[in-house]
């Protein structure tokens, strides 16, 4: 089905983007209450790292899986 | 029409700005009644009439009408729902053609002549459209796995050990329920906010050459043409915007309807 590589995509997107997002909101959040300038950018990094990581997980570990609903490889 | 007055006073250039996109109520002082809210009733109305008119004499030899009205439906049923949804799709199709139709024609009054206005390009039509949206995939997911399974199965990847998942936890739920409505609605407003913005500043700066000297009135042509080239790239945009929205909202009731882990 093409739809679910075009979804696999539209996901990935989402998840990089709420990743930063997340994790840079809370880094700024504790700048803002600390005072300091660096717990954004470390808070983007793990953002983004972690939704890499979360990215891998969903689209690049099973074999079969590009579709949202990969769960062919997990446990069943 | 306070966008033709801003050039035509004769004073320097004011650009097109956000102003533009506030017009004024039609009658009186209501603001329930303005342009864009007319130009939304109005795409209700003219998609009901095209529909119920090309179906209802429905042949099996088909006239012109029902022809266009059935390639429409073909291409939301079968490339939109079917493909990404899978055998249930049946369900959702009424909402995926509404909300398709309902956006192309939005959207493409931004060009139409005299309408010239996408309804889109105030934030809170796309903002309902994603409420919409985001209450029927979660409401679908949790009519099928029950409440607690299925935020379990948001927040909870298998398999990964369990430090990690105050790391992937807040994202996975950011994502279902800030960042999938959020994107949906402002990747809608974005743009049609924005190729209106264009054609703003092409069409009135031209415009605004053509009252210059004669030097600008010479350039005077080339913003126009560039105006009538970017109206279609506009044509291209908006029938894209619409099928992404569309597209979207089927693989978010896709995913939720997917059996995962």
């Amino acid at each position: 089905m093409a739809g679910n590589e075009e979804g696999a995509l539209w996901s990935i997107m989402g998840y990089l983007l709420s990743g930063l997002l997340i994790w840079g909101g809370l880094g700024w959040a504790a700048d803002h209450w600390l005072g300091t300038h660096f717990f954004v950018l470390i808070g983007m990094l793990l953002g983004g790292g972690a939704s890499m990581y979360l990215v891998w997980l969903r689209f690049g570990r099973g074999s079969s899986g590009q579709s949202t609903g990969d769960g062919s490889s997990t446990n069943k | 029409m306070r966008s033709f007055l801003l050039t035509g006073s004769g004073g320097g250039f004011v650009p097109p700005s956000t102003a533009d996109f506030n017009l004024p109520p039609i009658f009186g002082h209501n603001v329930y009644t303005t342009k864009p809210i007319a130009l939304v009733a109005l795409s209700v109305i003219l998609v009901s009439v095209f529909f119920i008119a090309a179906s209802r004499k429905a042949a099996v030899v088909p006239s012109k009408l029902q022809f266009a009205g059935e390639s429409i439906y073909a291409f939301v049923r079968n490339d939109l729902a079917r493909d990404v949804i899978g055998h249930e799709f049946m369900r959702f199709v009424p909402y995926l053609f509404t909300l398709f139709t309902f956006i192309l024609t939005n959207n493409i009054f931004g060009i139409v002549p005299l309408l010239q206005f996408p309804a889109m390009s105030h934030v809170s039509f796309p903002y309902v459209l994603a409420i919409f949206t985001f209450i029927i995939f979660h409401a679908v997911a949790i009519r099928k796995k029950g409440l607690l399974p299925y935020l379990k199965e948001i927040m909870f990847m298998p398999g990964v050990p369990k430090p990690v998942y105050i790391l992937l936890t807040p994202i996975e739920l950011a994502t279902f329920f800030i960042v999938r409505p959020l994107t949906l609605s402002l990747r809608l407003f974005a743009n049609m906010f924005a190729g209106h913005l264009l054609l703003l500043v092409f069409i009135l700066g031209g415009d605004h050459l053509l009252k210059g000297v004669i030097g600008l009135k010479l350039i005077s042509p080339f913003a126009f043409t560039f105006g009538i080239g970017l109206t279609f790239f506009e044509f291209m945009v908006q029938c894209l915007q619409a099928y992404i929205f569309t597209l979207l909202t089927a693989l978010y009731i896709a995913g939720a309807l997917a059996d995962e882990h």
